[in-house]
């Protein structure tokens, strides 16, 4: 089933006046349960895409289609309420609250949702045994490695299963090891429960895990590689 | 949960929260300990008046109370006397003679209000007896005269002393009498002490030729609160014939004094409360510009304005909770002990107490007003949290989360 369709792709931001052009007649579909990385050196695009992907950014032209739903004609606030339902964020820099325990982070996407109190500690207990992490439950982020946050950023994003996960440099900050276990449990949870990962990185290692590859290069695909 | 995040959030940066939290505490601590100061001292100046001569309410004739002359005394009191035991609102009432006129000793003398009463009646409505620091009261026999400590000062006297009293009479004549002096009283009211002097009824009719005739009936309530009903009663009782004054007619700077005081708290409260404010805005943005990113990556993840908007608030909400509760801990604890010690103002009690101000001030807690304060100050937080809630709102997460 495609879930993101999006056709002629063209993105410019205007830096101190000059236009740069971020992205351009970039075409590219997208189907439930991809496990799809997005590579391409610095400067080509990928924030740009997955930013514009996640409805926080807008494109100067063309349309992308979020299940056959185009974004282009909707408000902030559904814009807001769509990434709410739908989607997953994690982050190159973890991005966790500081002031809430790695527990009360996973319960925090579901108090957005309006889950019960109840519910939500037993969905998050059940998603840190899920990602082997029950144990860092009641630390605060500054009490846990890089890794150990990113981990709880992944059950964060994905414990109100959306049908989409975006990660922008996930592993960017984490050592290799580190890096391939995280893409690792990101793989299991895209395989157990059929939740769409769309992941950037420049690292081949990493970009070898993906089962799809789009390739960038000066904001348009240079090459896409099915697996 | 929000209520826990914002909670936390404020210890985030402890000393600037403390900072903020210390300027509500003061603030709501000085406002309660000002207010309850002012209400003690306007409380304590009107009751001293009061009970030192004015009492709650007087009946003269008509007119008396403008021009007060022996002419003007009533004819036949004991009409209104009869009456005055069915009013279950009067506590006690006393039957004077006034007359203006010159008290002189051997080597000075000085214009006085010279006032005739029965001892028994008028300890019980006016606080002299009390406010004796030698001699005694009246006892009743004749020629006795009490006055104050600053009038024997400027006169030269002391106990056991004569003095000549003269006053203008009902026929024209000027009546005199010699006294001697049984008592001296001191109270808070300077310019009082130096006018008063007290003397038995029988001599001061006797020495104005005014027969059985009296100036006025001072009635004591039994609380301050029925004496505008009590008034308006007795006027209907009493008629056109008689003038019947409560103490707001017949202190009338004082009660304006009293209003003014609270609109000047009034004027107090806003500069506190506009500097609350601004310290607050001034917190609140700092906090919530520290935590741009943050706020980026919680709009991310799809987190509601109203949402983001309440968090923001609550967390000024909180301030105001804790600093509130410490303020007012702390301004009542202070209210309350110094309304059992008093607060000693004898450095400047000379200037107080020409104004009828006491020296040693005890502040009054009233806490209706202290609740209004504090309702006023949680609302400030609210308020002042508002903008910086916006801010918060109107962030752009994509830009937000690139901030770093
Ligand atoms: N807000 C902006 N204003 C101006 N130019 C921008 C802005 N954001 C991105 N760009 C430009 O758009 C292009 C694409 O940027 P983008 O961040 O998408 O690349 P990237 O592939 O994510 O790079 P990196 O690997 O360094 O993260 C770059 O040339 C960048 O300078
Ligand atoms: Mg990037």
């Amino acid at each position: 089933m495609e879930l993101i369709k999006i056709e002629n792709l063209e993105k410019v931001y205007q830096d101190n006046g000059v236009p740069v052009h971020a992205l351009h007649t970039l075409s590219l579909n997208v189907n439930q349960g991809e496990f799809t990385a997005i590579a391409g050196p610095s400067g080509s695009g990928k924030t740009t895409l997955l930013n514009i992907i996640g409805a926080l950014d807008k494109p100067t032209n063309g349309t992308v289609y979020f299940e056959g739903v185009n974004l282009l004609e909707k408000s902030k606030r559904e814009l807001s309420s769509l990434r709410l339902h739908k989607l997953g964020f994690i982050f190159q820099a973890y991005n966790l609250i500081p002031v809430l325990t790695a527990m009360e982070n996973i319960e925090f996407s579901m108090m957005l949702l309006g889950v019960s109190e109840k519910e939500r500690r037993e969905r998050a207990m059940k998603a840190m045994e899920e990602l082997e992490i029950a144990e860092l439950a009641h630390k605060r982020p500054n009490e846990m490695s890089g890794g150990q946050q990113q981990r709880v950023a992944v059950a964060r994003a994905i414990v109100n299963n959306p049908p989409i996960v975006l990660a922008d440099e996930p592993t960017a900050n984490l050592d290799s090891v580190t890096a391939h276990n995280l893409i690792d449990i990101m793989e299991k949870m895209n395989e157990e429960k059929n939740i769409t990962f769309i992941f950037s990185s420049h690292d081949r290692q990493i970009l070898d895990h993906a089962r799809r590859i789009v390739f960038l290069k000066d904001g348009h695909i240079e090459e896409d590689v099915h697996k | 949960m929000l209520f826990t995040l914002a909670w936390r959030n404020i210890w985030r940066n402890t000393r600037r929260s403390l900072i903020i939290l210390t300027s509500i505490v003061v603030g709501l601590a000085a406002m309660i300990f000002m207010e309850g100061l002012a209400r003690g001292l306007m409380r304590q100046t009107l009751e001293n008046q009061l009970g030192a001569h004015v009492a709650h309410i007087q009946i003269h004739k008509r007119g008396f109370n403008d021009n007060k002359v022996v002419q003007n005394f009533m004819v036949n009191s004991d009409s209104i006397l009869s009456v005055l035991p069915q009013y279950g609102a009067i506590k006690t009432f006393s039957e004077r003679t006034i007359a203006f006129g010159l008290l002189s000793s051997a080597t000075n003398s000085s214009g006085v209000s010279i006032v005739g009463i029965r001892p028994s009646q008028e300890e019980k409505v006016t606080t002299i007896k009390r406010s004796l620091i030698e001699g005694r009261y009246l006892s009743g026999e004749p020629r006795e005269i009490v006055l104050s400590k600053r009038l024997s000062e400027s006169l030269n006297i002391g106990l056991g002393d004569r003095v000549v009293a003269m006053a203008s009479a009902l026929d024209g004549k000027i009546g005199s009498e010699v006294f001697r002096v049984v008592g001296i009283y001191h109270t808070s009211n300077s310019s009082f002490d130096k006018m008063h002097i007290f003397i038995p009824m029988q001599n001061a009719q006797e020495m104005l030729h005014a027969g059985s005739q009296t100036a006025e009936v001072a009635i004591l309530a039994g609380s301050i609160d029925s004496v505008q009903t009590l008034k308006n009663n007795l006027e209907k009782k009493l008629g056109s014939d008689y003038e019947v004054l409560s103490f707001y007619d017949l202190v009338p700077s004082l009660v304006k004094q009293i209003e003014v005081t609270d609109q000047m708290m009034i004027v107090y409260y806003l500069i506190i409360g506009v500097a609350m404010i601004f310290g607050i805005i001034n917190t609140m943005l700092m906090s919530v510009f520290e935590r741009i990113h943050e706020f980026g990556v919680l709009k991310a993840m799809g987190m509601k304005e109203s949402k983001l908007f309440s968090m923001v608030v609550i967390e000024a909400f909180l301030l105001g909770v804790v600093g509130t509760l410490t303020g007012t801990i702390i301004g009542i604890s202070i209210t309350l002990v110094l309304q059992k010690t008093g607060l000693n103002f004898a450095s400047f009690a000379e200037g107080l107490s020409s104004w009828g101000f006491a020296s040693i001030v005890y502040p009054l807690m009233d806490y209706s007003s202290v609740m209004t304060n504090v309702m006023v100050i949680l609302f400030i937080c609210i308020l002042a949290a508002m903008y910086p809630a916006y801010r918060a709102v109107k962030l752009e997460p994509i830009n937000a989360i690139r901030y770093v």
